[in-house]
């Protein structure tokens, strides 16, 4: 206990000693700020952020283990995991990861920053896994053991009800060339955009199908499985790169086409009816059985992080929620989409995540030093193109992003005893997965975003435009009359998902800025944030 | 015993060293610039040198 209370004062001593060092405090005091240590225009940072002698240690420590999560990717297979970096361009871009993770917690500090990097550390260890996996069993690459036990399906399904073929790896196969990976380096997508188009693909559609499509068009997915599951999410320009990547992959095929008005209830005996079939294609062209129990034990899991997600839920309705911004956004993201209950990592941090928010919410402990002017909800897609604006509108204008739209996602329980009410649990929980229990499952899901606002103490809603976007392109009138009645903030936010040269992240973030001035008449917490150059970083 | 003190010493001389150099490599954001400056532009040439099977 002294020799707590001594580190403690020499701690203090220093951090005291340091503080000039800090983006935090340069702005508080007029002498700079967050954006203050950039290499202009590129998003490389001179140096890293001061956070203070225990937030730059949990920090250095957060760096070391994903560095050493990479290492073990390379170690595990490192003649693919080389092959992959020569053969595909979207392999170089994940070098980028670690700029990428000190954007998005630029600013964090205690509870809030030592969480976000768990949330973050399970994404990374989980990420390479699969990038290893996938690489060392890809058969452009020479193939693997499991390059035939491996079910590529559409990264828009949730995996879940496969994990009755406890001897198949369902692998969400855009999930790496494209949707995650868009996230980390800003300028991959563009060259695939690129690539389609010169092919003939309309200019005006969705920048993430286009990009899709390059990937199929330039031969750059991975080449594994026996067949593949698609799906016929989530519109128009979605069904049409399924449609080409369908033919690029040349495996059987079968489009598990869930029900897009899944609000009626008689929605769900046909979406309960197109899994079973999906079941009896993998049956038929994997030569397995479906082993309910496997699914019960995997469902358990993925019940346990709802549990848990519907806690978290009441902390995030108060002001001491530590667990904020993109590192729940993203985190929920990825742990739902992409692992969906397979990986026992994810239900333990889960746990952890929630001691440490209770713990801080006991201690009445209010992220980011108090200084949140307003609660957010966002309605967007998050992790596409954007990833670390909840943490700049934070930082620069003070609005908390409480939650995501893609946080929202099936959170209904999965029955563990009985098959029956098992496929048809999941068929609701399938409904209810990217962008169909968003923007293309009916008027109701998208006006819910009232709703979910009220529920979580927002007076704020930022609504993501994607240009490209046909089925909300009428919205938005709609959604401003609707703000005004209901007396939100509202925020229209214009942006080509995937194609930063439509419209960047700087007209993004200016966007925000008029709003802020203009409408609010607010004094930005940091002025170094409000305009600044990055087209040249990741 | 002083076979274990002298392990010790080179156990934490290792230790302070490897911290000593993770760590400048950390705050100085080294592989960033490393990445961003010589790696990420060798390959982007590569990839853009690449003949790729391009078809519908």
């Amino acid at each position: 206990m002294v020799l707590k209370q001594w580190t403690n004062a020499v701690i203090g001593v220093i951090d005291k000693k340091l503080e000039r060092f800090d983006p935090k405090w340069q702005a508080a005091n007029g002498k700079g700020g967050l954006r203050s240590r950039y290499e202009d225009k590129t998003g490389i940072a001179r140096h890293r952020e001061w956070r203070g002698v225990k937030d730059t240690f949990v920090d250095y420590t957060a760096w070391l283990n994903n560095l050493l999560a990479m290492g073990k990717m390379v170690a595990s297979a490192p003649v693919p995991i080389l092959k992959g970096f020569w053969e595909y361009r979207w392999m170089g871009s994940y070098l980028g990861t670690f700029a990428f993770i000190d954007r998005l917690f630029e600013g964090y500090r205690e509870d809030e920053l030592k969480i976000a990097h768990m949330n973050m550390h399970c994404i990374v260890s989980s990420l390479t896994k699969k990038i290893a996996l996938v690489l060392a069993n890809d058969k452009r690459l020479g193939g693997g053991r499991d390059s035939d036990n491996i079910v590529p399906m559409d990264e828009v399904m949730p995996p879940l009800f496969m994990t009755g073929f406890p001897g198949l790896i369902p692998i969400p196969i855009q999930t790496l060339p494209e949707f995650i990976i868009c996230d980390i380096d800003q300028h991959l997508e563009p060259y695939y955009i690129d690539v389609a188009e010169s092919f003939g693909l309309a200019a005006d559609v969705c920048s993430r199908c286009s990009a899709e499509t390059g990937v199929a068009i330039d031969d750059d997915f991975p080449i594994v499985g026996r067949a593949v599951l698609t799906t016929n999410m989530p519109c128009n320009a979605s069904e049409a790169t399924s449609m080409f990547q369908r033919r690029r992959f040349g495996l059987p095929d079968f489009p598990v086409t869930m029900a897009m008005i899944h609000n009626e209830p008689g929605a769900h005996p046909y979406s309960t009816q197109v899994l079973r079939d999906a079941i009896a294609f993998i049956q038929e062209n994997y030569g397995v059985k479906y082993d309910w129990e496997a699914l019960f034990a995997r469902a358990e899991h993925m019940n346990e992080q709802n549990r848990i997600e519907l806690e978290k839920w009441e902390l995030f309705k108060t002001p001491y929620s530590a667990l904020c911004g993109i590192a729940e956004s993203l985190y929920r993201l990825y742990s739902w989409a992409s692992v969906n209950g397979q990986e026992d990592q994810f239900t333990k941090n889960d746990r952890k995540v929630l001691k440490l928010m209770l713990e801080a919410y006991e201690r009445k402990h209010e992220p980011f030093g108090g200084t949140t002017r307003h609660r957010a909800f966002l309605w967007g897609p998050s992790a596409v193109y954007y990833t670390d604006f909840p943490t700049w509108v934070q930082n620069c204008w003070g609005i908390n992003i409480v939650l995501n739209m893609d946080s929202t996602m099936g959170h209904n329980m999965i029955s563990t005893t009985d098959p029956e009410q098992a496929i048809q649990d999941l068929a609701l929980f399938s409904e209810k997965g990217v962008m169909r229990h968003h923007a293309v499952g009916g008027w109701d899901n998208v006006n819910a975003v009232w709703e979910w606002a009220s529920k979580f103490n927002c007076d704020m809603v930022i609504f993501n435009d994607n240009v490209a976007c046909k089925g909300m392109n009428g919205v938005h009138a709609l959604m401003e009359e609707q703000a005004r009645d209901l007396g939100f903030h509202f925020i229209f936010l214009e942006h080509d998902l995937e194609d930063c040269r439509t419209i960047s992240r700087r007209d993004m973030r200016n966007t925000v800025n008029k709003y802020m001035t203009v409408v609010l008449n607010e004094a930005p917490l940091d002025p170094t944030l409000v305009d600044f150059d990055d087209s040249l970083a990741w | 015993m002083k076979f274990a003190a002298k392990l010790l010493k080179s156990l934490l001389i290792t230790a302070a060293l490897l911290f000593a150099g993770t760590f400048t490599i950390y705050y100085l954001n080294l592989e960033n610039k490393l990445i961003y400056k010589v790696i990420y532009p060798f390959l982007q040439k590569h990839y853009n040198s690449q003949q790729r099977d391009r078809r519908i």
